[in-house]
């Protein structure tokens, strides 16, 4: 039966529903006494993954994506009273910002309600970071994945700034580089010595899962 | 292909009428747009700075409000010998009127934060290292719901008198357009997806075609209605003069359109066609949409509407000139698709990358060489005249 239920939660997020048909399934989940981590990893984030595959299959377009995060968004509203109550494991931690020069950020925000709603835990710094800012980040809260956007080819160098800075301070092994936006390219990345370059926000989410589960 | 012209020489807007009617002319013609900051760097670089007279900021051109710093007094066109599509442009006002006035909302060291005539809120860096080479980040837009949308409806009466100049005389502006040579004229307006992002955003415009869609379909209908009768007296006028409709749009990513094809059939494409139909009616039957990004998996509905050319075609985003053309032959006219990456690098890379498309794509037809997007910063003045000198070498026929 739960089975069941969450599997209709998972569907309902994949075909795009309405936001009050998914809260109302949720609500019914926790009626049935249904673990708050069991509603979000097999109801939520498996529909959410099956929004990412169809993206990436050119079924689901822009317009999909930020639907089906708003759709996330509200779900876990009403769940987050509930968070206090369960410990919810994180997948991750990432360090996210927009470099130095650039103050673009509709990318950033969708990787970041992704990576969310994914389960990893972001520190956003904002836009127009300096790479000491990043550099502090890391330190203080010991991600896994720091990643950069820049939506120009003018700033994309200060990429390579902040890798630069990592290895000054002894810290770029313990940490993966992910660098986004539309100013990048994989070569771009290899050029920088990034560990690699995301194409789009889904992407994203795919590389970062697969390096926490490598870990 | 059919040739046109006899032994004299075609003017340049004989030229391009040729090239999107699918015809030959006796030279290719070449178009380039130009970022500002780029000339002001090849200035620095030895480009003839005599020729600047100011700089100024300028927050909407051609009625489509866009927000850079602007070159006066200097033509680089003329100068390198390319062309823009904005030659000789019907002066329309697509705007909302009246515009939102203009005031810094607030600031700090590092930015301001302005309220642009189109009721967005954009912020903008200060500091001179940085302000040639960033456009403004969008952070607050006018439209946001129903009620928010019907408030900015009032500024887009397309009745209004002040969207035609003030010298609006119908036989003054015929000849001056009957006359024109140096390029191709042109009605420019913005697609539905242009106009509405530009309103309401990105995120919540995509978002709301789900979360709202009865909202979405008031404000296609109406932004049909809104094009129709702002055009109505241009079209009219102009109808023999006009020779090309650039519609801006800018919906797609480097993964594809920013809407999918199913929203497309429901929301845009009743409304582009009878947008298209009504120019058709007027014999104005050529149509190129400006869109960044991946727009191959909606090209067939793009051109069901009616629209049947495309620019810049992003080599970034997987768009390719030469296949398009073996997939729609006469169905569509390109321009631009040479890779501005792959040029800026200059010799080798940029020499393959104008012999492996331009002369291929000049025996199709139907083709206008350029770089695919505008010709940005990274490009030194040296490169892009290496680049000049190699492209013209292909130009004539």
């Amino acid at each position: 039966m739960s089975n069941n239920l969450l599997e209709n939660i998972a569907t309902t997020l994949a075909e795009l529903k309405n936001s009050r048909k998914i809260k109302e399934l949720i609500n019914e989940a926790l009626g049935q006494g249904i673990p708050v981590a069991e509603i979000v990893e097999k109801g939520l984030r498996k529909g959410l993954d099956s929004v990412g595959k169809k993206y990436e299959a050119g079924e689901y377009f822009l317009s999909e994506l930020l639907f089906a995060a708003s759709l996330m968004n509200d779900a876990l509203e009403i769940l987050e009273p509930h968070f206090k109550l369960e410990k919810i494991e994180k997948k991750g931690t990432i360090v996210l910002g927009t470099v130095r020069g650039d103050i673009h950020d509709i990318g950033k925000n969708i990787f970041k309600m992704f990576a969310q709603a994914t389960g990893f835990q972001v520190h956003d710094l904002g836009v127009d970071v300096e790479p000491e800012i990043f550099v502090k980040k890391l330190k203080e809260t010991i991600a896994e994945i720091l990643g950069l956007s820049s939506l120009l080819t003018t700033t994309r160098l200060e990429m390579k700034t902040i890798i630069d800075q990592l290895n000054q301070t002894g810290i770029r092994n313990k940490v993966k580089v992910l660098i986004g936006g539309n100013a990048v390219t994989k070569d771009f990345a290899r050029q920088i010595a990034a560990d690699e370059a995301a194409l789009d926000a889904v992407e994203g989410i795919e590389i970062c899962k697969k390096w926490v589960m490598k870990k | 292909m059919q040739k046109v012209g006899d032994e004299k020489m075609m003017t340049q807007r004989e030229r391009i009428k040729a090239v999107i009617h699918f015809k030959k002319p006796d030279v290719l013609p070449w178009i380039e747009n130009f970022y500002e900051e780029t000339l002001v760097r090849w200035f620095r670089e030895g480009l003839p700075a005599d020729k600047v007279t100011t700089i100024e900021w300028e927050m909407s051109r051609r009625g489509l409000l866009l927000n850079w710093p602007r070159v006066m007094g200097f033509d680089p066109y003329s100068y390198f010998g390319c062309y823009s599509f904005f030659g000789c442009a019907v002066p329309l006002d697509g705007g909302p009127i009246p515009r939102f006035k203009q005031r810094i909302i607030r600031e700090n060291g590092r930015y301001a934060e302005l309220l642009a005539e189109t009721g967005a809120v954009l912020r903008r860096f200060k500091k001179a290292e940085y302000t040639w080479y960033s456009m403004p980040m969008f952070v607050d837009f006018p439209v946001k719901d129903r009620e928010s949308w019907e408030e900015y409806k009032k500024r887009l009466n397309p009745k209004d008198p002040r969207r035609y100049p003030k010298d609006w005389s119908k036989d003054d502006y015929v000849e001056v357009f009957e006359n024109y040579r140096a390029g191709n004229t042109i009605l420019t307006f913005n697609g539905f997806y242009g106009f509405g992002a530009q309103i309401m955003g990105i995120p919540t415009f995509n978002v709301m075609f789900y979360k709202d869609p009865e909202l979405m379909h008031d404000m296609a209908e109406y932004w049909e209605y809104f094009t129709i009768e702002t055009i109505r007296d241009a079209v009219d006028t102009l109808k023999d003069q006009i020779d090309l409709v650039y519609w801006w749009e800018d919906m797609a990513e480097k993964h594809g359109p920013c809407v999918s094809p199913k929203l497309y059939k429901e929301f845009f494409l009743p409304h582009y066609k009878k947008v298209t139909g009504f120019l058709g009616k007027n014999k104005i039957d050529r149509i190129v949409m400006d869109s960044d990004g991946n727009l191959n998996p909606l090209l067939d509905l793009i051109i069901e509407a009616g629209i049947n050319g495309l620019w810049p075609l992003e080599v970034n985003s997987g768009m390719e000139a030469v296949s398009l053309k073996k997939k729609y032959g006469n169905k569509l006219f390109l321009a631009g698709n040479l890779d501005k990456r792959e040029l800026a690098k200059g010799g080798e890379a940029m020499r393959r990358e104008v012999d492996s498309k331009v002369p291929v794509l000049k025996e199709m037809g139907g083709y206008i060489p350029g770089v695919d997007h505008l010709v940005h910063v990274e490009f030194t003045l040296q490169r892009f005249e290496e680049y000049v000198e190699h492209l013209k070498k292909h130009l004539p026929y």
